[in-house]
Parts: C-alpha cells; sequence; structure tokens
C-alpha cells in the first residue's frame, strides 16, 4: 500500500458509520454475549469462593479474551465482508476513499469499543485494580484488540459474505481462544501460548492479579512482532488483492 | 475547441486469451453525453471500469480530465461519478443518511442534501431506511450520491436497466438537466431510444470492436440508403414507398384530394443499424 495522505473528515465519516454499524443487530450480539459470558463466568468460578480475586482475574480473562477476539476478529471481518457484499466498498473506493483511509476508520472503533467492554468485564468480574494496574491492563488490552482487528481485516479480505467470514473465522477463534484457556493443561500449548497475544493478555490479567508486571520484555516483544506480522500480511494482500480478491 | 474530458485512444483489453476492447478510440467533451451501446457482453463496463481506474488495459490509452486512467486517484475521484450495476447503498442507513455519510467524505455542505432530495424526488423518503426502496427509488438514490459533489464526469452503466418507464423518464430528464448545466455523461446502455434520446455521440460496440461512432443523426443517415415513406390513408390503407419521382408524384395526388392520414419518413434507427452492421440484436 503506498503511502498516502488521511484525511481527518473522511477518517471521522468512516469511524462514525462503523461506530454505528457495530451498535447494529448482527454485531451488537457480540460484546453483550462477552459481557454475559464473563458474568457467567464469575458466577460459576466465584460460587463458594466469594471474594477470591483469582476466581475474579480468571473470569476476566476469559470475557476479555472472548471479547477481543469475537468484536476485534469476527466482527472486523464481518463488517469488511458485509461491504463487499452490499457493494459499498467498491463505491467507496471510487468515492475518494483511500485504503489507508478506510483501515484506520474501519479499526478504530472496534478497538475502541473492544476496550470499553474490557473494562466493564472487568466491573462485572470484579476485579480490583489500582491506578497503574488500571494502566497496564488497558495497554495492554488496547494493544490485543488492536491485533486481533488488523487479524480480523486479513480474514475479511478473504471473505465475500457475512456468512463465510463466520466459517473462515471461527476454526482461528478457536485456536487463539482455546490455546491459553488449556495451557496450564499442557507444556506445549503453554509455549505456544506464551507466543499468541491471546496467551500475552490471557496471562498478563494473572499477572496484574498477583500485582506482578502485566507482561515482561518477551511479552512485549511478541506483541509488536505480532502487530507488525499482521499489519504486514495485511499489507501484502491488500498490495495483492486490494480489500476485494 | 472543445476541452476533452475523456479521451480513449486503441484501448485494448484482454482477460486471458480473450480480448474483450480491441482498438477502441472516443472523445467526450464538455456538457456532452458520450453513449456506448451494445449487447451484453460488448465491453461497455469494462470500458468503464478502465475509465474509473478499476482495470488496467492490456494496451492503448485512456485519460479522464487529463489523468491517465491507470494514475487515477481521490482527486479526480472527488471529480467524478460513478453509477454502476454494482453500486450499493448502505441499507440500515436512512435515505439521508447516505447521502450525508458521503457528503461528509467529498467535503459537500450538508445543506445541499435537501434540495438534492427534492430534486431527485426522494425527499418525502428521506428519513425511510434504504432497504425498504423499490429499485426506482434505490436506482435515484445511487444517482444523487453519484451528483452530489457535482462531478465534472458522470459514468453511468445502464442507468435505466429494470427501471419502470416512468421512473426511466425521469431519470432521462435529470440527465439532460445535469448535461445543460455543464456536466459530461459517459452512458453505457443497451436501449436505443435512450441513446438516441440523450447522447451527443454513440459508439456502437460489438464484442469489444467500435463498428460505428458519431452522433446518433449522423449514423441513422448514413444507413438510410433506401429512402422510404410510410403512408396511411383515409381509407385505412397503409404503403410503403421507395423514394422515386412516381412516389412523389402518387403522395401529391393524395395530398390534392386529401387522402392522407399520416405521412412518415422511415429512417434507420441505431437499433436497425447496429442489426445491419453486426447481424446482432442489442437487447
Amino acid at each position: 500500500m503506498r503511502m498516502k495522505p488521511v484525511h481527518l473528515r473522511k477518517l471521522a465519516a468512516i469511524t462514525e458509520v462503523k461506530g454505528k454499524a457495530l451498535f447494529s443487530k448482527n454485531f451488537i450480539i457480540m460484546p453483550i454475549f462477552s459481557l454475559g459470558f464473563t458474568f457467567l463466568m464469575k458466577a460459576v468460578y466465584g460460587a463458594g469462593a466469594e471474594g477470591t480475586s483469582d476466581m475474579s482475574a480468571y473470569a476476566l480473562a476469559l470475557g476479555v479474551l472472548m471479547n477481543i477476539l469475537m468484536e476485534g476478529v469476527y466482527c472486523t471481518a464481518a463488517a469488511l465482508a458485509e461491504e463487499k457484499e452490499k457493494n459499498t466498498l467498491r463505491t467507496l473506493m471510487t468515492s475518494s476513499v483511500n485504503g489507508l483511509e478506510f483501515f484506520l476508520g474501519s479499526l478504530s472503533p472496534v478497538v475502541l469499543m473492544s476496550t470499553v467492554v474490557n473494562v466493564l468485564c472487568a466491573f462485572i468480574a470484579g476485579f480490583e485494580m489500582g491506578l497503574s494496574q488500571w494502566i497496564s491492563f488497558l495497554a495492554i488490552t488496547v494493544a490485543c484488540s488492536a491485533i486481533s482487528a488488523v487479524i480480523g481485516m486479513i480474514f475479511g479480505i478473504f471473505s465475500k459474505t457475512q456468512v463465510s467470514a463466520g466459517t473462515i473465522t471461527t476454526p482461528a477463534l478457536i485456536v487463539f481462544m482455546m490455546v491459553p484457556m488449556f495451557s496450564g493443561f499442557s507444556g506445549t500449548l503453554e509455549r505456544l501460548s506464551e507466543l499468541l497475544f491471546t496467551g500475552i493478555i490471557f496471562h498478563a490479567i494473572a499477572n496484574i492479579n498477583n500485582s506482578l508486571p502485566s507482561t515482561d520484555i518477551k511479552g512485549i516483544l511478541v506483541l509488536a512482532a505480532e502487530f507488525l506480522i499482521s499489519v504486514a500480511v495485511f499489507l501484502a494482500l491488500y498490495r495483492k488483492n486490494g480489500f476485494e480478491r | 475547441m472543445n476541452e476533452h474530458y475523456i479521451s480513449i485512444r486503441h484501448l485494448s483489453k484482454k482477460f486471458s486469451k480473450d480480448f474483450v476492447l480491441k482498438d477502441v478510440s472516443a472523445e467526450l467533451g464538455k456538457g456532452e453525453i458520450l453513449g456506448f451501446l451494445g449487447p451484453s457482453g460488448a465491453g461497455k463496463t469494462t470500458t468503464i471500469k478502465i475509465l474509473t481506474g478499476q482495470l488496467r488495459p492490456t494496451s492503448g490509452e485512456a485519460e479522464v480530465l487529463g489523468i491517465p486512467c491507470d494514475r487515477i486517484d481521490e482527486r479526480i475521484y472527488e471529480q467524478i461519478g460513478i453509477v454502476t450495476d454494482v453500486s450499493g447503498v448502505y441499507e440500515r442507513m436512512s435515505v439521508y443518511d447516505n447521502l450525508k455519510y458521503f457528503a461528509r467524505l467529498l467535503n459537500v455542505p450538508l445543506k445541499e442534501i435537501d434540495p438534492l432530495l427534492k430534486r431527485i424526488g426522494l425527499y418525502e423518503h428521506r428519513k425511510k431506511p434504504a432497504s425498504k426502496l423499490s429499485k426506482g427509488q434505490t436506482q435515484r438514490l445511487i444517482l444523487a450520491r453519484a451528483i452530489l459533489h457535482r462531478p465534472k464526469v458522470l459514468f453511468l452503466d445502464e442507468p435505466t436497466s429494470g427501471l419502470d418507464p416512468s421512473t426511466a423518464l425521469e431519470v432521462h430528464k435529470l440527465l439532460m438537466e445535469l448535461k445543460d448545466e455543464g456536466m459530461s455523461i459517459f452512458l453505457t446502455t443497451h436501449n436505443m431510444e435512450e441513446a438516441t434520446k440523450l447522447c451527443s455521440h454513440v459508439a456502437l460496440l460489438n464484442e469489444g470492436v467500435i463498428v460505428e461512432y458519431g452522433s446518433p443523426e449522423e449514423i441513422c443517415l448514413k444507413y438510410n440508403k433506401v429512402k422510404k415513406y410510410r403512408v396511411q390513408l383515409t381509407d385505412g390503407s397503409r404503403h410503403l414507398l421507395e423514394q422515386s419521382s412516381q412516389t412523389a408524384e402518387k403522395i401529391a395526388s393524395w395530398m390534392d384530394s386529401g387522402r392522407i392520414e399520416t405521412l412518415h419518413s422511415c429512417e434507420p434507427t441505431l437499433e436497425t443499424v447496429f442489426l445491419e452492421v453486426t447481424g446482432r440484436e442489442l437487447q
């Protein structure tokens, strides 16, 4: 993708429309589901262990994972697929919107909404944090939301319809979710989990709960690498196909 | 000399092994309507896609507003409007919000939306979700969006295809108004009546090749080799007569005796010209 100027006027318009689309019935179910899932996990794991912060952290970690994946990956992919399915993407591209403006305008509301829902999940889970822990939590969830949204864009490039977006993102969502969830049962999964952004955030919440730094240098490097790799893969695919194959 | 807003020179496009456009040349000046007329698969949509930077030509050159088509970017998109058969609308958004979105993208003052909605007859439906519009209303919304920023050049790919006759007439009226306001329009159609009525120039396209190019009148007159007249007399009888001195005498005598009900010259239409040149029907 050749670097093109980003017009704030266009970016604001795209962000607003994409943000409103997230509240449509197709997509709003995802954050509601994540909030409900966190509530359920809190109820299940917190039952009989009143006041156990480990349980709150676990419920929060599951809720945040669910949210980041469903909103970041699924909603981004499905929203891009919907634009292709309804032929509005081509109309946008021939109405003076460049690829970078569309990319940023599509990502920013997803990252923002995902962050807000993550914060709500923390309250629902009853996970108490000090200021520095909040900063650490927000930093890592924003980074992971951005990575998942870029991955969602990659899936979106391959999806022609919303249905196909659902079909091709599902296996990836399962892998990203299950590997950190079951990392405690297998050394291989544990090592793999350390290399996934979902694993980093899953363990980061546990670390915050234990008053430890949310992640280490290795975790930061993994997040940076995954962000850069996903952006590079996106750019390579975009250069080859545009947003439409 | 009229400024050329579109200039196409020896344009060819090949998909796999097949040429869909072969050595096509045409020009469109300010305030003109150029029609590419041909049946499905003739290369009309391919031409629009090349001119709007969505496809690259295999050979030849095409310029829009002086910019080669393979270098078209946002600056040119801000000066052109495009209506194709795959132009979409945001179905969940209202008619007004659809236009508001594009007004913000194209830096058009929002106060210009309502007059435009009135002009295209959608003002009463401005709060309606686009998904609830009829096909004709949707097509008018797409057209409104394409002209919202007052483009210098408007590309229309079969704009009245599938519309009922009254809606098609409204679209024709709007296009003539836009032309009179100085907008240049590149129109593809397989409707010869539409082309004859609207276009300053037409290119008859068959299998990627322009087989005739000129004004509709010029083309029709060129193929008016055997001049014929259709006469209906007051007794109900009908006569098709070739031009000759005998025919002139016969018509004169019928006129003298007041027996002529109707009298028409029978020039070929674009459709009959197309059929004569290619052996194919337009529809």
